[in-house]
């Protein structure tokens, strides 16, 4: 299955890119998803801690099963205002 | 419920116009108007700002801006919301977030206006690059609170 991800702030910055399309196995979690830019980029590992992910544009736990043409996002600690 | 009709939701790139947001939300039962003006301050953790860059998840942003604008009306007596980020190179002392809330009364004016830019600074995803003269770091943020491990399915849209 083929999901989207979109990366920001110091996330987009390590990756070098603020969107990607991806191939999974089916019911992969989006810890599993995350694990494969940590290979890519080993840079993320020390922020994971500091991340919260997203599914569709809702805060979603790590732990959230993916399905095909979801959206994901692994966002920094937000500071608007 | 959702926002009144009349209620301001934005991200722009240009200049807030905080003076005409402010008189969007007045109306003749309303007594009070509360304003939060955020901008950018020229020094940050001991060293001077040149300037700022924001970026946002914009989709999201929108949104996480929308329910705390519905939080607002099913939480505080008030009339109108206006509540507006602004995004990409604000030099020194310009407005970042402006937001404005009407009420009959000023004490859920005050307090309305109050909980949305605490709000917005902890869920809305959105994020601030500072720039030094001698480089530039995103700014420390808030980690929004994190959702429980079994949430509800929405589907892919």
């Amino acid at each position: 299955m083929q999901v989207r991800v979109l990366f920001f702030g110091r996330v987009r910055e390590i990756v070098g890119r603020a969107e990607d399309s991806i191939e999974l196995a089916s019911g992969a979690r989006i810890e599993e998803l995350f694990a494969r830019y940590r290979e890519l980029h080993p840079a993320l590992a020390a922020y994971r801690p500091s991340l919260v992910a997203s599914r569709n544009q809702e805060f979603a736990p790590w732990t959230a099963p993916l399905a095909s043409g979801d959206e994901v996002a692994f966002l920094p600690p937000v500071s608007g205002g | 419920m959702t926002p009144a009709a009349e209620d301001t939701i934005q991200l722009v790139h240009e200049p807030i116009d905080t003076v005409a947001l402010a008189a969007s939300v007045r109306a003749p039962e309303d007594g009070a108007v509360a304003t939060f003006d955020g901008c950018a301050r020229n020094h940050s953790r001991g060293r001077a700002t040149l300037y700022l860059e924001y970026e946002a998840y914009e989709a999201m942003a929108l949104a996480k801006m929308q329910e705390i604008c519905i939080e607002l009306h099913s939480r505080f007596a008030i009339h109108g919301v206006a509540m507006v980020h602004r995004l990409g190179r604000l030099e020194i002392g310009e407005t970042s977030v402006f937001i404005a809330v009407s009420a009959p009364h000023r004490a859920p004016a005050l307090d309305a206006c109050r909980f949305a830019i605490d709000t917005l600074k902890r869920t809305v995803p959105i994020w601030k690059k500072e720039y030094f003269a001698d480089g530039a770091d995103w700014a420390d943020g808030e980690l929004p609170p994190l959702p429980a491990e079994t949430p509800s399915r929405k589907a892919a849209s």
